[in-house]
Order: C-alpha cells, then sequence, then structure tokens
C-alpha cells in the first residue's frame, strides 16, 4: 500500500499518518513512514527517537546523460539497502524517514531530493508499504514529492478554508493525471460533518475521525496518539481507516 | 508598520493575520493585507466568504496565463489583484499554485 496525506496545513495530517502508519505495521506489513514536510511532525506523531533521519547526499551518485546531469543510486545500493542502513526505527516496526528539512537558507538539497527518489522508486516489489505525510497546502503534491504514491488521502477538517483547500486538491489532481485522491474527515462532530466534506470536497469519503481532546493532548505533549489515547476514538477510527484501505487494496 | 506572519502549518497564522488586520484597520490605520501563501485562504479569515476568496485567486491566475500584465507598481498591485475586506482592509491575493508543474516546489 502506498499512501500520501495531503491537505491543509493543520488539518491533521501528521497527527493521522503517524498512527496510520504504526496501525499498518500492526497487520503485519513492512511500513516506511516518508515525512517530507520541512517542518517536522510525522517523527513525534510516530515516536521515532530523532526528529531528523535525511538521506546523506552520497546516497546518490551524479552521471551524465545526453548532456545533462543526472542522479542514480551509488553503486552497490538498493532502496531496501538504504531503509535499512539510514531509515530510523520507530515503534512497531515501522522505518522512517525525512526529506526536505530546511537546513539553511542556502541549503542545496538537489543530492538528496534526487536520493529520495531513487530510493522510492528502488522499492516497489520489494514489500514496503509506504505512508507519506506531504507539506500543507497545494504545492504540487502530485508531482514530485508525492509521486511513490498510489492513494492521495485529503485530511479534510468541516470548516470553509479546509474544503476549499480539498476543492483546491481535487482541481490539482484532474490535471496531474487523476491518481486515486480520497477524503478523511477529521475533527468531525457529527455524521452531517462527514457529509459536508464530502459535499464540498467532491471526493469521497473514506474515513471519519471524530473530534478527541486526546490528539491535541498528545500533539501538545510530542507523544504519538496511540500512545497518548490509544482506546479513544480517533484512533479507533484511524483503525477503521486502515482496514478500510486495505479491503480496497484487496479488491 | 510592516508585519510579516511566519510559522507551521496549522498554527494560527490566518487567523493571527487577519485579526491583526482588522484591529489595525479599526484604530484607524490604512491596512493592507497580502496573502503570499500559495493555498491563500486569508480572505475567508476576514470575512469576505468563500466566492469572493476563489474570485480574488482567479484574478491572479488571469496573470500566470497571459491573460493580463503584472502589476507595475504597488499601487497597480493593490488596485487590481486587491478588494475591499470588512473593517476597511484592502486584501490582495499575491501568489497561488493552481496548477501542477514538474520540479523542486
Amino acid at each position: 500500500m502506498r499512501v500520501a496525506f495531503v491537505g491543509k496545513g493543520g488539518a491533521g495530517k501528521s497527527s493521522l499518518a503517524g498512527a496510520f502508519a504504526r496501525l499498518l505495521a500492526r497487520t503485519g506489513e513492512r511500513v516506511l513512514a516518508l515525512d517530507s514536510d520541512p517542518m517536522p511532525g510525522l517523527a513525534f506523531a510516530l515516536g521515532t527517537p530523532g526528529s531528523d533521519a535525511g538521506l546523506p547526499d552520497d546516497v546518490v551518485e551524479e552521471y551524465e546523460e545526453d548532456g545533462r546531469r543526472r542522479y542514480r543510486l551509488r553503486a552497490g545500493l538498493t532502496g531496501s539497502g538504504v531503509i535499512e542502513r539510514y531509515a530510523v526505527q520507530g515503534p512497531d516496526g515501522v522505518r522512517f524517514l525525512q526529506l526536505g528539512k530546511a537546513r539553511g537558507p542556502r541549503w542545496d538539497n538537489t543530492p538528496a531530493h534526487f536520493g529520495f527518489q531513487r530510493v522510492l522508486d528502488d522499492l516497489p516489489g520489494e514489500g514496503w508499504s509506504i505512508v507519506g505525510d506531504l507539506p500543507g497546502g497545494t504545492r504540487q503534491p502530485f508531482m514530485t514529492w508525492g509521486r511513490y504514491a498510489s492513494t492521495f488521502l485529503v485530511v479534510v477538517e468541516p470548516g470553509p478554508a479546509s474544503l476549499l483547500t480539498g476543492r483546491r486538491l481535487t482541481r490539482l489532481a484532474a490535471m496531474a493525471g487523476s491518481p486515486r485522491v480520497l477524503a478523511v474527515a477529521n475533527k468531525v462532530h457529527g455524521s452531517d460533518d462527514a457529509r459536508r466534506v464530502a459535499e464540498g470536497t467532491g471526493l469521497p469519503v473514506v474515513g471519519a475521525v471524530p473530534f478527541d481532546p486526546g490528539v491535541a493532548a498528545a500533539a501538545r505533549a510530542g507523544v504519538p496518539l496511540l500512545d497518548q489515547a490509544p482506546d479513544g476514538p480517533a484512533a479507533a477510527a484511524v483503525r477503521c481507516l486502515v482496514e478500510a484501505l486495505r479491503s480496497r487494496e484487496a479488491a | 508598520m510592516k508585519v510579516a506572519v511566519v510559522g507551521k502549518g496549522g498554527s494560527g497564522k490566518t487567523t493571527t493575520s487577519a485579526v491583526l488586520a482588522r484591529t489595525f484597520a479599526r484604530s484607524g490605520r490604512s491596512t493592507l493585507a497580502l496573502d503570499c501563501d500559495s493555498n491563500p485562504n486569508l480572505g475567508i479569515s476576514l470575512g469576505l466568504g468563500e466566492a469572493e476568496t476563489e474570485r480574488l485567486v482567479t484574478v491572479r491566475e488571469a496573470v500566470d496565463a497571459g491573460e493580463t500584465e503584472h502589476a507595475v507598481s504597488v499601487d497597480d498591485l493593490v488596485d487590481r489583484f486587491g478588494v475591499d475586506a470588512p473593517d476597511g482592509v484592502r486584501l490582495a491575493v499575491v501568489s497561488a499554485i493552481q496548477n501542477p508543474e514538474p520540479g523542486c516546489p
């Protein structure tokens, strides 16, 4: 399963992605959790020991093709090998990698960017599931950053700004080859809210996560939702979301 | 006074900006609110409503589409890409990504 969480800033992408990755891993899948948001959040939502798990620049080597500079994995490296070596070990066996953390205004991220892409290009068929947390907003999520994903989950709160972002993402997806895009209604207060998200975004709603004070408490404490409020309604809803997507994959 | 509001996604940048802008305007200052987010929602927080917020984006989009010229001056930008919001705040949208493009974001 290869999913990417997108949506407006603050909609709850990282919190849900962190819980989703761990619950998916508990079903027995090998899970790589990817944070491509330069503002780190997924590490806290997963509960990994460090928040910075980048790839060293020398994961890729430069070569020339038709006079153009290109990058490939260094000789002897494979996608799985890179994960074994560089990805941080998180709870429930989830492996964690981060791309795009701002390391200074003049930091050149070209080698790391291509390293990330080459690792992901090399993974399919090796039994890895990928759960990605993309930057908030509408900055090209369906192209470079999220192209590993076969399903995009748009996290949407039932408020106008979040709904508007959902609609914009829907429109961008249609212009980017129409990948599979589904909505997850978040912080809902009743069944009516999920319907508002469906109508407001025009997307099928694959899950509805109730408003749960445990989510805010977890974020404030820097602790994963699954450790802070494992029996709360939000964790239960993410469990349902994992099952819903697994059924879709199986179908 | 020129203030830029920055921070992590979801921390409250847009809400803070809107309240600051309307508060300044109410105290009698002529206030310009600039939405520099690629996913511009400041209009909603200022109280303009969804339709007007989206209309401003399409005005900005016309520049990328080559249907209209870039602003030639600050006054021109505020005039052509702006709209009057509650409390007399003038809102202008200066960036929006409406088309997916390959390459580094």
